[in-house]
């Protein structure tokens, strides 16, 4: 009887019904998005920080002091530390190894260009001293567990701009006619990016080839001509540098899988007070929270374990700066969410409350055919949860949908749809409706059938 | 004619004011629906101008964003004149700008011991950058490293022979806490007190800082700078237009965005924007789904009503704008009511997200209002379904 009373009230009237659940489908349509964006933000916006660099840069412990003014190191090239390249991919076998997006080596040293030999055959006067930079733009890096890293200076800066290509990592053979004989390849010049504001004093444009001469510890000069493929604009000291692929700034400069720090740039949480307690004076467990936590700190940390002989430093500037703001922003749209929560569900319960009110004639007739103030309850309850759970449930599904253009919008990356989100609507759904209906069901408790059925 | 138009007015408004008391429960939640879409309207429109601007503020822990360095070629470190740093604007129509200007050079660092007269040449010594500088009052911590920033706090009211070194200068020298230091370059030499810099990650590590006026006497280079950092307020462009209109006061020297931090800055803060205006957006569909519920409500009870109305020969179009005036009615008043509550709201959530209360805008109060205006009656399309009614049926009593 129970049930068929209830299956009866959506078939007897379903236009009411389906205005009803309409609101509530509206209504958690809403919900779902807001959350959906919510929860997904804190992800999307840090890794949006990181088009502002590296937040962790590695340099040998036993290192001297780079005396470094305008990109420009004056230590000799032997003096100072450098680190071994074949280590870099361990970098990526860290316990938060997801979370570290790109790494640049980097080795830097002062450099001359003798000679640049323009497209047209003509040549310019010698540039005397201009820091070469060698690094990678990105390169394929082969990880221990056999999987393929593409990482490079492109992606750790990525306000480097380009006008032209980036160099390419790996030596290049070139096909070279031999008449007679057919043809043969032989190792071309390496490529190698020229700084923009260089550029624009020695007029040099992307199709030029450049001589670059390094001078060795044993006063030698070494010397490599290469083919400009790029003009760089960084907005920084690599506007006056020449950027060339690591492995031919370590054949110029003599140092051979070696190279002097790398930048590495990793999805972090900010920081709050016990990520910036001292790691050593942690007990076990509090140890073993702070370092699976991706702090920008304990990510350092497991860079130190892996990479024996550095000093992993965090580049405060950028990590505070990214953490104060994520955290101001990530409070506002909690509140803000929080704010369309509570609208959403005073709309829900309103709706819910009407549908029971314009009932009172039905209530006050069970009644009057003995029904208790409990039974009739239970029975709205039971109609208002199938309402909630399927309005809900549509909601849902509209919700994500909203969510995915929203983040789209923004982020050109939807929200990953999640259960939670799905578990947290049907509950705010049921909860809502009930709570919507009570109000009015306490009050008509308290009328006598009676003057309801004469339509007082 | 007029006398009875007078009348009619008079009828129509009575009849507004009876339909608004009719049902007291429901009126207040009609208001409180709208009150409450008004106030978070208000209080997003509000948080957004000045989330906007806060956030742009929070960007200044990046440091410094325009670099005014000597133009020419990189073959020799090119000195400025001292006289550029008060060319420079102390505000541009965004709030302060930060300024500091730096001589760099090399110097040998060692430690000095009490009752030395001049370095001694098996003290442990170094190689370190020598960073003179002068910061104008007004952010200081913006364009400097903070530490450097509170050290000269703890100087005062001391402060003319001190300096600070960077933290791997300090392990360099295996300094742990503040102590004396001799600072040579060539024949000149200083003893010198010297605070220890936490960590920053960056070049200020390997640094050595000193008022510029020591520096450069010590460096040999009077009245000379390497280069100017500022850090100016705004976005991206703004930044780019005060360097277009600063350069023609810089001659030889030339001023250039840190892109690093203007491109990154741009991109999050569009981000941000955006998620904002879309929460604004879903309030206010939000609250008029809010209102629509109850005005169907209110549509369901007012059947008989308007089909007496409609007996006694009230026309439809009249009928309509009755119950339009009352959606207007209270739109405005919840909106006068929830604007004001919403604004005191947005301040509130300004202190605790910003730490500093959001500045009122007079222009979000109208705005607000007229917003909420604007959805009361779009959302008292319900009682449209009210036109359709047929008197003679409601009293008979069919649905």
């Amino acid at each position: 009887m129970f049930l068929r009373l209830v299956a009866d009230s959506f078939t007897r009237r379903p236009r009411r019904k389906v205005l009803t659940a309409a609101a509530l489908s509206l209504g958690m349509a809403v919900v779902t998005a807001a959350l959906s964006v919510s929860l997904d933000v804190g992800d999307r916006l840090a890794s949006e920080f990181r088009s502002l660099g590296a937040n962790l840069l590695v340099t040998p412990q036993a290192d001297s002091l780079p005396l470094e003014i305008g990109g420009v190191d004056y230590r000799p090239v032997n003096a100072g530390a450098y680190l071994p390249e074949a280590d870099l991919p361990k970098i990526k076998t860290v316990f938060w190894h997801n979370n570290i997006i790109a790494f640049a080596p980097v080795l830097e040293v002062s450099a001359a260009l003798p000679r640049v030999t323009y497209g047209d055959g003509r040549q310019s006067v010698p540039e005397l001293q201009t820091p070469l930079i060698g690094t990678w733009a990105s390169n394929r890096v082969p990880l221990p567990d056999g999987g393929v890293f593409v990482t490079g200076i492109a992606k750790t800066n990525p306000w480097f701009h380009v006008e032209g290509k980036w160099f390419s990592d790996e030596g290049r053979l070139e096909r070279i006619e031999m008449p007679p004989m057919g043809h043969s390849y032989l190792p071309a010049p390496p490529e190698c990016v020229v700084g923009e504001k260089l550029a624009a004093r020695r007029k040099i444009r992307a199709g030029d080839q450049v001589v670059v001469s390094v001078a060795t510890a044993d006063n030698s000069q070494s010397m490599q001509p290469c083919d400009v493929t790029g003009i760089l604009s960084s907005g920084g000291s690599e506007d006056e540098a020449v950027l060339m692929p690591l492995a031919s700034v370590q054949r110029l400069a003599d140092k051979p899988g070696q190279y002097r720090k790398v930048y590495v740039s990793a999805l972090t949480k900010p920081e709050d007070e016990f990520a910036r307690r001292d790691p050593k004076t942690m007990k076990q467990d509090e140890f073993e929270r702070w370092s699976c936590s991706p702090y920008v700190s304990s990510i350092a940390y497991s860079i130190k374990q892996v990479l024996p002989g550095t000093d992993v430093r965090v580049i405060r500037r950028v990590a505070e700066g990214e953490g104060t703001v994520l955290t101001r922003v990530r409070a506002l749209l909690w509140m803000v969410t929080f704010a369309a929560l509570l609208a959403a569900a005073l709309a829900v319960g309103a709706s819910a409350a009407a549908s029971v009110i314009e009932r009172r004639t039905e209530i006050g007739l069970m009644k009057a055919l003995g029904a208790g103030s409990g039974t009739v309850g239970f029975l709205l309850a039971a109609e208002q949860l199938v309402l909630a759970f399927v309005g809900g449930g549509i909601g849902y599904s509209l919700g994500t949908l909203l969510a995915r253009l929203v983040g789209q919008k923004i982020f050109g990356v939807a929200p990953a749809p999640s259960v939670l989100v799905l578990v947290a609507v049907l509950a705010l759904a049921a909860g809502v409706t009930l709570l919507g209906s009570a109000i009015p069901l306490r009050r008509a408790s308290r009328y006598e059938p009676a003057p309801i059925l004469r339509g007082e | 004619m007029a006398a009875l138009r007078s009348q009619n007015r008079q009828m129509f408004w009575r009849i507004v004011r009876r339909l608004l008391g009719a049902n007291r429960g429901r009126l207040f939640f009609i208001l409180l629906a709208l009150g409450a879409g008004a106030a978070v309207t208000a209080a997003l429109l509000n948080l957004q101008i000045d989330a906007k601007r806060r956030i742009t503020t929070e960007f200044r822990t990046f440091g410094p964003n325009i670099v005014i360095s000597p133009r020419g070629s990189g073959d020799s470190p090119r000195f400025l004149d001292e006289s550029f740093f008060t060319r420079i604007p102390d505000r541009n129509n965004l709030g302060g700008v930060a300024k500091a200007e730096f001589l760099y050079g090399i110097v040998n660092v060692s430690v000095a011991r009490q009752g030395q007269e001049r370095p001694v040449s098996d003290a442990i010594n170094t190689r370190a950058i020598l960073v003179g500088y002068v910061h104008s009052d007004f952010g200081a911590n913006q364009v400097l490293p903070p530490g450097l920033i509170n050290a000269e706090e703890t100087w005062k009211p001391v402060s003319s022979l001190r300096c600070a070194v960077g933290e791997k200068v300090a392990s360099a020298l295996k300094m742990s806490r503040d102590d004396g230091i001799w600072l040579r370059n060539g024949p000149q030499s200083y003893s010198i007190y010297a605070s220890v810099l936490p960590s920053t990650g960056g070049p200020e590590d390997n640094q050595v800082f000193l008022y510029l006026d020591l520096a450069q006497r010590l460096l040999g280079q009077p009245h000379r700078i390497s280069l100017i950092q500022l850090r100016v307020p705004g976005s991206a462009e703004q930044i780019g237009r005060f360097v277009e209109r600063l350069q023609p006061e810089l001659g030889d020297a030339e001023g250039r965005p840190i892109r690093q931090f203007t491109e990154g800055e741009a991109k999050i803060y569009s981000r941000i924007s955006g998620l904002l205006t879309a929460t604004v957006v879903i309030v206010l569909l939000l609250t008029g789904l809010c209102v629509m519920a109850a005005m169907t409500n209110v549509a369901m009870e007012r059947r008989n009503d308007v089909g007496l109305m409609k007996a006694i020969g009230g026309a439809t179009r009249r009928v309509l704008r009755l119950f339009l005036a009352e959606a207007a009615l209270l739109g405005f008043a919840g909106g006068v009511i929830g604007a004001a509550a919403g604004i005191f709201l947005s301040m509130w959530l300004g202190k605790q997200v910003f730490g500093v209360a959001a500045q009122p805008r007079l222009i979000v109060y109208p705005v607000a209002v007229v917003l909420t205006m604007i959805v009361a009656i779009l959302s008292a399309y319900p009682l449209r379904r009210l036109a359709s009614i047929r008197p003679a049926s409601i009293f008979r009593g069919e649905a």
